[in-house]
C-alpha cells in the first residue's frame, strides 16, 4: 500500500501504491496503513537516521480524491467527523515541525489528493498533459475536508483562495505554478525526485506559515474591515448566482470567514463540521448521484448498443457556418479531431472559422487554452464550399436551418462524396429524423445529433434514433460524442426528443400561471428561485413563442383523442395572433427587448391578463414548475423516449439546466420523497388538472425501481 | 406609577463624520464628557445626585469600546456615584436609552438618569466592528440582511415613490435645517466643543450644504446601485418575488451623511425635580420598541410609533408635532404616509439627510430637537421616531407640562 525506501543520503520516499485499484484513493485502508509509517518515521528521526521524506505515487495518477462510493453513501455524523479529523491528524503529523517533506506531484493529485500534497512542505509536479492539480469537490456538492481550505487560505490568501475553491477548476501545472498551488515544476519523473532530493538537502526542517510566530494569512483575517467587506461581497454574490441553492459554496465561504479568526487547528476542526453536515446533505448527496453514478453510467456506455467496436473519428464534416455549426465545430477542434466546415460560399464559410478564432481568443485570454494549443486547432480548420471536401470525413453534421427540404438537400450533396461507413447527421430540434432520412442514400447510417446552444459549451448531445437508424450507427454516434467529451443521451424520434419536450412544460407551467392572474415578475421569480437558469416567459422569448406552441401542437397530434389542450396553448395564440409578440427575435415577447438586450417585462401584460392573485404560497408555485418537467420525465420514460434514468437526469441538468442541486428530473422524485411526491402530484391534479396525473410508471412501479 | 420627566436636553453640534470634519481630532469620549461638564452647571445640581448614565452606541467598540458611559464618567471626574452603561438598539440607540432611563424612573428604581448617545463617525465608520449579521456569510444569508441603502431602495420601489419625491423630500430638509439654524432654533441645547485651552473647536452643526439646489440633487448618481446588483437585490427578490427589480432611487443627497455627536437627556421624577429645583419640561408619555420581522426593512419607526401610541391612549390625531429619522428619504416619506402625517407639523427644522446621522447619538437629538420645537410652537403632545438596522424601530410619545 505504502512503499518504503531509504537511500543513503537519508531521504525516504514513500511511494503509494494501492493494491487492486488503478488509482490510489483516500479511505479508511490508505489512513490505516500512514500512521504506523509515521510512527516509524518519528523514531528514524530521533535516532537522527532521517534526512526527509519524498512522497509520490507507483499509479499513473498522484492521487485520486476521496472515495466516492464511500462518500456517496455516508455513515453516520460522528464517523464522518472523525474519519475526516484522524485523516487531518494525520496530515497534521506529516507536516508538522520536524522532517521536511515533498510531494513529488506525478500525475493527477485532485481533491483530497491535493490536499494530501498541500499538507507536505514543498511541492513538485511533472509537467504533463494527464496531471492535474486543484479541489473539484464543489462540483459535487462537496467541499475539501482534510485541511485543504484552511491550508490554502493560509498560503495564499481569502481573496486568492475562494475562486480556486468555489470554481472547483482543475490547474495544469503550468498553472498551478502561477497560482502558487505548487513550487516548482519537472519536466521527467527523475527530474523530479532530483529536485525533491536537492530541496530536502537544503532543507533541514520543515515548518508551516502557520507553525511559524509572527505568521499571518496573507491579505489579513476576517477581522480586516477589507477582507469582511470582501467577504460580505461574495456572499451577496453568491446569492445572486446560486439563489442560495447550493450550500457547499456557502460553506467554503464561511469557513474562510470563522477559520481566518482563529488558529489553524480550531480552524481545521470547523472544516470538518461543516464538511460533515455538507456530506449528509441532499444536495451533496443528489450530486454525487448525477455527476459521479449517472455519469459513470453514460461513460460507461450505458445505453449504447452493445457489441460494436470502438468508433474513433478523426475527421468531421459540418455543413453550416453558422452559429450552431461554428459550435460543433470549435467542439470537435478541442478535442483534437479535424474539421471541414461548408457553406453556400467559402466566404461565408470563412465567417464559420472567423467565430472560431474570437471565441479561440477568448480561451486563451481565459487560460482555457494555451497559445500553442489555439493555433493548432485553427490549423486543423478546414472551409469549403464544396460538398466534394467530405471524402475523408467520418461523420458529416449538417447544421443548416430548420427546414426539411434544405436539410434534405444538404445531406444528398455530401452523401455522394462520402463511403459507405460514414456517418451523416443532422442537427434538428423539431423535424423528425425518420422523414428527414426518407431523402438519404443511406439511411441506416443516418442519425440526429441535437446539440444545444452554445455548443462548444453545452456538455451534452442527443442522439436521435430515426426509424431506419442502425444500431451500429446509434453506438458510433455515441463514440463520437463521447470523443468530444460530451454526454450523449439516446432519444426516441418524438417531437422535442427529450430536452426540448420537458422543457416546454415548464414554460408552459409559467405561461399559464399568467393566464391564472399571477404577476409575471413573481413567475420569473420563483422559476429561479427553483433552480432554473431562466424565468419560464424569458425562456419562452428566447426559443421563440411559435417554437414553444409548435411542440405543444406535436404533443397534440401524438396523442390524438387523448391528448387535453394545455391551458398556455390561448395565451400562446393571443400573444403570437391578436399582439404581434412572437419572442425575442422580433425584439417583442413577454419582455421588451432593445437589440439583443432583454429590458423588462413588457408592460402590456397586465392589461391583457391582468394580475388577480395576491395571495400566494412560494414553495406550492416552485414545486408546480418542478413538478411539471419531472411529470413530464416519467411520461418520456414510460413511452421510451428515453432509456434510462442517468440519461434523463444528466440530460435534465445539461440539456435544459434543471436543477442540479436536486440531481437531475428523476432524482428530484427521491430528494423529494417519493410517497411525498405522490400526494402532491394528487393535490396539483386536483387544482390544476390531468397535465399532473402521476404516469402509470410511476404509480405501479415502486419509484425506487425506475430509479 | 411613577412618571417620567424630561428636565434638560444637550447635545454638540454635529460634525461631519469624516477625517476633513472638525469633530475628527476630538477622541469620542470627549464629546461625551464634553456635555458632561455642562450638566452641572445647566442644572445647577451635583453630578451625585445622578443615578445612572445610559449611553447608545452604535458602534461601541475602539475608542467607543469597554463601556464609554462609565470611562466618560471617570473621564470628566463624576464617576463616584454614577454607575454608566452602554447599549447599542443601532440608529435608535439613543433613544432607546432616554426610554430605558424612563423606566427605571417609571419603575421606581431610580429617581435621576441620564441618557443619551454617542458616535464618532469619523473615527470608528458604520462596519467597524464587523458583526455576523454584516458579516459572517452564514448569518448574512439566513437573516437576509440587506445593507441599509439598497434595503431603502426596496422601500422606495415598494411604495411607488419616484426620484423626483425623494429629492424633493431632501431638499426640504436642507431648506428647513437651513432655517432653523439660521433662526437658532436649537441654540439653547448646544454645548459647543473646545480644546482643552479653551480654544473653540466647532459651535454649529457642520454637515449642512445650505447652497444646494434642486438641480443638484436630481444630478446625483444613485449610490446604492453597485451594491444591489452585487447580488443583495437578489435577497431583496426572495423575499417580494412580485417586484421585477429593485430601481434605484437614493444618492449621497437624499440619503442622510456620516455625523459625529454626542446628547444627553436629563430623565427623572417630579419629586426628585422639585426637590433640586429642577423645571420639568415635558413627560415621557411612553415609550416602545419594534420589529419589523425582517433584517433589512427600515420600516421599524412606524411600527414602534403605533406602539408607543396605543400605550399612551393616543392616536396620530393628537400628536401636534412629529420626528422621524431620515437615514434616506423614502424612510421618512414612508413614515410620514403610514401616520398620515401633514407636512407642517413633520420634521420641521430638517433632519438626517440635512444634518447628518450620528448613529448613536440621533434619538437623543432628535428629542430634543422635538422639544425644543414643541416650545417654541406650544405644541402639547409630540412623537419621536427611529427606523434602525436590523428592521427594528423605537419611538417615545412626550408632553408638555
Amino acid at each position: 500500500m505504502i512503499r518504503y525506501k531509504k537511500d543513503t543520503d537519508n531521504i525516504v520516499t514513500l511511494t503509494l501504491d494501492m493494491g487492486g485499484r488503478s488509482v490510489n484513493v483516500i479511505n479508511h485502508e490508505i489512513a490505516e496503513a500512514f500512521v504506523p509509517v509515521i510512527e516509524h518515521l518519528k523514531g528514524e528521526k530521533e535516532k537522527g537516521l532521517l534526512r526527509g521524506v519524498i512522497i509520490t505515487s507507483a499509479k499513473k495518477s498522484f492521487l485520486a480524491g476521496g472515495d466516492l462510493e464511500y462518500l456517496y453513501r455516508p455513515g453516520s455524523p460522528e464517523e464522518i467527523f472523525h474519519f475526516a479529523e484522524k485523516l487531518k491528524g494525520i496530515l497534521r503529523d506529516l507536516e508538522r515541525p520536524g522532517i521536511p517533506v515533498v510531494a513529488a506531484i506525478n500525475g493527477a493529485a485532485l481533491g483530497t489528493g491535493f490536499e494530501l500534497a498541500l499538507a507536505c512542505h514543498h511541492r513538485i509536479a511533472l509537467s504533463g498533459p494527464k496531471v492535474w492539480l486543484g479541489f473539484p469537490e464543489v462540483q459535487l456538492g462537496l467541499i475539501p475536508g482534510s485541511g485543504g481550505i484552511v491550508r490554502l487560505m493560509w498560503l495564499m490568501g481569502i481573496e486568492k483562495t475562494w475562486p480556486i475553491l468555489s470554481s472547483g477548476r482543475r490547474y495544469t501545472p503550468q498553472e498551478a505554478l502561477q497560482a502558487g498551488l505548487v513550487d516548482e515544476l519537472a519536466s521527467s519523473p527523475r527530474e523530479m525526485l532530483d529536485k525533491a532530493r536537492a530541496w530536502l538537502l537544503q532543507n533541514k526542517e520543515g515548518r508551516r506559515p502557520w507553525d511559524r510566530a509572527n505568521c499571518s494569512i496573507p491579505g489579513g483575517t476576517a477581522r480586516s474591515h477589507t477582507v469582511a467587506t470582501h467577504i460580505q461581497m461574495l456572499a451577496a454574490m453568491l446569492a445572486r448566482q446560486t439563489q442560495n441553492n447550493y450550500p457547499a459554496l456557502q460553506a467554503i465561504l464561511s469557513i474562510l470567514a470563522e477559520g481566518s479568526r482563529v488558529d489553524f487547528d480550531t480552524a481545521s476542526r470547523i472544516e470538518s463540521r461543516y464538511y460533515t453536515g455538507l456530506l449528509r446533505s441532499q444536495a451533496c448527496n443528489n450530486m454525487i448521484k448525477a455527476f459521479w453514478v449517472d455519469y459513470n453510467f453514460i461513460k460507461e456506455g450505458g445505453n449504447r448498443p452493445k457489441g460494436f467496436g470502438k468508433f474513433r473519428p478523426r475527421k468531421v464534416g459540418v455543413i453550416g457556418a453558422g452559429r450552431m455549426g461554428s459550435g460543433i465545430a470549435l467542439a470537435c477542434l478541442s478535442h483534437g479531431l479535424s474539421v471541414v466546415l461548408k457553406d453556400v460560399s467559402k466566404p461565408i464559410a470563412e465567417r464559420g472559422r472567423e467565430y472560431v478564432r474570437q471565441r479561440l481568443e477568448e480561451w486563451v485570454a481565459e487560460g482555457r487554452k494555451t497559445k500553442t494549443e489555439g493555433e493548432d486547432m485553427l490549423r486543423r480548420i478546414h472551409t469549403t464550399e464544396s460538398s466534394r471536401e467530405f471524402e475523408e470525413c467520418d461523420l458529416v453534421i449538417e447544421a443548416v436551418f430548420e427546414n426539411r427540404m434544405v436539410k434534405q438537400k444538404v445531406m444528398r450533396e455530401a452523401e455522394e462524396f462520402t463511403d459507405d461507413y460514414s456517418l451523416f447527421a443532422s442537427n434538428t430540434i423539431s423535424i423528425p429524423i425518420t422523414k428527414l432520412a426518407e431523402a438519404s442514400l443511406r439511411p441506416e447510417n443516418y442519425v440526429g445529433l441535437h446539440f444545444f446552444p452554445p455548443a462548444e459549451e453545452v456538455p451534452l448531445v442527443e442522439i436521435v434514433r430515426g426509424a431506419k437508424t442502425s444500431d451500429e450507427t446509434v453506438a458510433r454516434a455515441f463514440d463520437f460524442v463521447r470523443a468530444i467529451r460530451k454526454t450523449p443521451i439516446v432519444v426516441k424520434d418524438d417531437w422535442g426528443f427529450f430536452a426540448a419536450r420537458v422543457q416546454n412544460t415548464y414554460i408552459l407551467e409559467g405561461i399559464t400561471m399568467l393566464q391564472e392572474g399571477y404577476p409575471p415578475a413573481l413567475i420569473e421569480n420563483l422559476g429561479r428561485q427553483a433552480g432554473m437558469p431562466l424565468g419560464a416567459l424569458a425562456l419562452a422569448d428566447s426559443l421563440g413563442l411559435n417554437m414553444v406552441l409548435r411542440y405543444e401542437n406535436q404533443a397534440a397530434e401524438h396523442y390524438g383523442a387523448k391528448y387535453v389542450q394545455h391551458p398556455a396553448v390561448s395565451v400562446l395564440k393571443t400573444m403570437l395572433e391578436e399582439l404581434q409578440r412572437p419572442g425575442q427575435q422580433k425584439r417583442a415577447g413577454f419582455y421588451d427587448y432593445e437589440g439583443d438586450t432583454r429590458l423588462a417585462l413588457w408592460p402590456g401584460l397586465e392589461a391583457h391578463f391582468p394580475p388577480a392573485i395576491e395571495h400566494y404560497e412560494q414553495k406550492g408555485l416552485v414545486n408546480r414548475f418542478l413538478f411539471a418537467q419531472v411529470l413530464e420525465a416519467v411520461w418520456c420514460m414510460q413511452e421510451k423516449v428515453i432509456h434510462s434514468v442517468a440519461a434523463a437526469n444528466l440530460g435534465s441538468i445539461y440539456g435544459w439546466g434543471f436543477p442540479a442541486f436536486k440531481g437531475g428530473v428523476i432524482q428530484f422524485i427521491h430528494d423529494f420523497g417519493a410517497d411525498a411526491f405522490m400526494e402532491e402530484c394528487k393535490k396539483l391534479e386536483e387544482q390544476y388538472g390531468q397535465r399532473f396525473k402521476a404516469p402509470r410508471l410511476l404509480s405501479k412501479l415502486e419509484p425506487e425501481k425506475i430509479a | 406609577m411613577a412618571e417620567a420627566y424630561i428636565f434638560d436636553v444637550v447635545r454638540t453640534p454635529r460634525g461631519r463624520g469624516d477625517s476633513d470634519g472638525a469633530l475628527y481630532e476630538v477622541k469620542p469620549i470627549g464629546l461625551l464628557s464634553a456635555l458632561l461638564d455642562a450638566i452641572p452647571g445647566r442644572c445647577a445640581i451635583a453630578p451625585e445626585e445622578i443615578e445612572d448614565l445610559a449611553i447608545g452606541c452604535g458602534l461601541p467598540l475602539d475608542g467607543q469600546g469597554y463601556n464609554i458611559a462609565r470611562a466618560a464618567l471617570l473621564y470628566a471626574g463624576w464617576g463616584h456615584a454614577t454607575p454608566g452603561m452602554q447599549i447599542n438598539r443601532y440608529s435608535a440607540s439613543g433613544l432607546e436609552a432616554v426610554n430605558l432611563a424612563a423606566m427605571k424612573v417609571r419603575s421606581g428604581w431610580a429617581q435621576l438618569v441620564l441618557a443619551g448617545g454617542l458616535e464618532s463617525m469619523s473615527r470608528i465608520p458604520l462596519g467597524s466592528d464587523g458583526g455576523p449579521l454584516m458579516y459572517d456569510p452564514e448569518v448574512m444569508i439566513r437573516a437576509s440582511y440587506i445593507p441599509s441603502g439598497v434595503a431603502a431602495d426596496l422601500l422606495a420601489t415598494l411604495e411607488g415613490f419616484s426620484r423626483e419625491s425623494l429629492d424633493r423630500y431632501a431638499y426640504e430638509s436642507h431648506l428647513r435645517a437651513r432655517r432653523a439654524r439660521d433662526e437658532g432654533h436649537s441654540h439653547p441645547s448646544i454645548v459647543p466643543i473646545y480644546d482643552r485651552n479653551g480654544l473653540l473647536i466647532l459651535e454649529e452643526d457642520e454637515h449642512l450644504q445650505p447652497d444646494i439646489t434642486p438641480e443638484e440633487l436630481a444630478q446625483l448618481p444613485p449610490a446604492f446601485e453597485t451594491l444591489g446588483r452585487q447580488g443583495f437585490e437578489e435577497i431583496a427578490l426572495q423575499h417580494f418575488p412580485t417586484l421585477e427589480r429593485v430601481r434605484y432611487l437614493h444618492t449621497a443627497g437624499n440619503s442622510s451623511g456620516a455625523a459625529d455627536g454626542a446628547a444627553l437627556v436629563l430623565v427623572g421624577s417630579l419629586e426628585k425635580g422639585e426637590a433640586l429645583g429642577l423645571k420639568a419640561r415635558a413627560r415621557i408619555r411612553a415609550g416602545a420598541t419594534a420589529s419589523t420581522g425582517t433584517a433589512f426593512m427600515p420600516t421599524g419607526a412606524a411600527v414602534a410609533a403605533r406602539k408607543a401610541l396605543q400605550l399612551a391612549g393616543l392616536s396620530p390625531k393628537d400628536i401636534g408635532l412629529w420626528e422621524c429619522h431620515e437615514p434616506f428619504a423614502a424612510v421618512a416619506l414612508h413614515f410620514q404616509r403610514e401616520m398620515g402625517i401633514a407636512d407642517a407639523a413633520f420634521n420641521v427644522n430638517g433632519g438626517a439627510i440635512a444634518l447628518g446621522h450620528p448613529i448613536g447619538a440621533s434619538g437623543a437629538m432628535q428629542l430634543g430637537a422635538l422639544l425644543d420645537e414643541m416650545e417654541r410652537r406650544d405644541v402639547a403632545i409630540g412623537l419621536v421616531a427611529l427606523s434602525a438596522g436590523g428592521g427594528l424601530g423605537v419611538a417615545a410619545v412626550i408632553e408638555r407640562n
